[in-house]
């Protein structure tokens, strides 16, 4: 506790355990973007096509809620498993904010990368 | 589904203990949350999926009251954002109403204003040209009553049975008065539009920043 050093890892840790949860919800709605998907799927496809590691218990309630705020639908679909599966889907309240949150996102990402560039030429000094 | 007995038992005991935790939620919605983490575990544990493997996803899905906090969590936030959003519709509302009528007084004083100085400024200049038919004047009616009236005579001759009351003095007051009393109504208008504007950049600024956060 009294290590600096470890209580400076420990608040990097956490602020990036904050920025992947708040990035969770626009991840959720592009994931949705091209087709309908249950929340195994989502997961999935954060797997294979990023670095998004999320723990299984946080999708679903997050869907919940998006569900509840009218920007995705649900349904449930009989599948050849045996059992149904929930399937979520964009409404166009749904579309709107993904499309909305994707252009702050990118002006976000670009104005803090301008903020960023000093560090740039330090990072790669110390990575080699 | 040739699930272990074990394994069953696990995940309906992990159902179960599940919705006791959501019991303070409606029946329908209880129900879909459960069957939806049912379809999951069935989904991530093969039909020969061994008892250690079932652990894993049940584990993977953290404790059952954890994951009913974390429903409770992400409504209590639903339920704020919506709260926020009514709040922020209240404000906007009011912030444009409030303008409306700011904007309503502004135009009704102006145009007032306006109206006023050019009458004067007009007057001014009818006093310069026809000096004797031009000016404030009291009527003494054969009737017995009494009235006053601007300007008013024909031509140059002052009307019938009347005095002004104003003399020369109504040359500075239509030349002087008149476009001073224009551009003072100039300097207010543009005053209260600065005034109505300014608050309104500040409030959208910290309204933005807020909801970014």
């Amino acid at each position: 506790m009294n290590d600096p050093e470890s209580s400076k890892t420990d608040s990097a840790d956490k602020w990036e355990v904050q920025l992947r949860k708040g990035s969770l919800e626009v991840a959720i709605l592009a994931a949705l973007w091209r087709s309908r998907l249950y929340g195994l799927e989502i997961l999935r496809h954060f797997e294979s096509n990023s670095d998004l590691v999320v723990v299984e218990g946080t999708i679903y309630p997050l869907l919940s809620r998006l569900r509840t705020l009218g920007l995705v639908e649900s349904q449930w679909v009989e599948s050849d498993s045996g059992h149904p599966r929930k399937y979520y889907s964009l409404t166009a309240a749904g579309r709107e904010r993904a499309l909305e949150m994707s252009r702050t996102w990118t002006h976000f990402a670009a104005s803090l990368n301008n903020l960023l560039a000093p560090l740039n030429g330090a990072a790669r000094l110390e990575k080699p | 589904m040739s699930l272990s007995e074990a394994s069953q038992k696990a995940i309906d005991d992990y159902l179960a203990a599940l919705r006791r935790q959501l019991r303070d939620l409606m029946e329908e919605d209880m129900n879909d949350i459960v069957e939806e983490i049912r379809a999951h575990i069935l989904d991530k544990t093969s039909a020969d999926a061994n008892s250690a493997q079932v652990e894993e996803t049940l584990a993977a899905l953290g404790p059952p009251a954890a994951l009913a906090a974390r429903y409770r969590t992400e409504e209590m936030m639903r339920r704020a954002e919506a709260h926020r959003s009514g709040a922020q519709k209240t404000r906007i509302a009011a912030r444009t109403a409030g303008f409306a009528l700011a904007t309503l007084l502004v135009v009704a004083v102006s145009g007032l204003g306006y109206f006023v100085g050019g009458v004067l400024f007009v007057i001014g200049i009818a006093k310069l040209m026809w000096p004797h038919g031009t000016g404030l004047w009291e009527n003494h009616n054969p009737d017995g009553t009494w009235g006053y009236g601007l300007s008013g005579g024909s031509g140059n001759t002052p009307p019938a049975n009347s005095h002004d009351l104003l003399g020369w003095w109504l040359l500075p007051i239509g030349l002087v008065l008149g476009p001073a009393l224009i551009y003072a109504t100039f300097r207010l208008g543009k005053w209260s539009w600065k005034k109505m504007w300014r608050p309104k950049k500040w409030q959208q600024v910290a309204g933005e920043s807020q909801a970014g956060m």
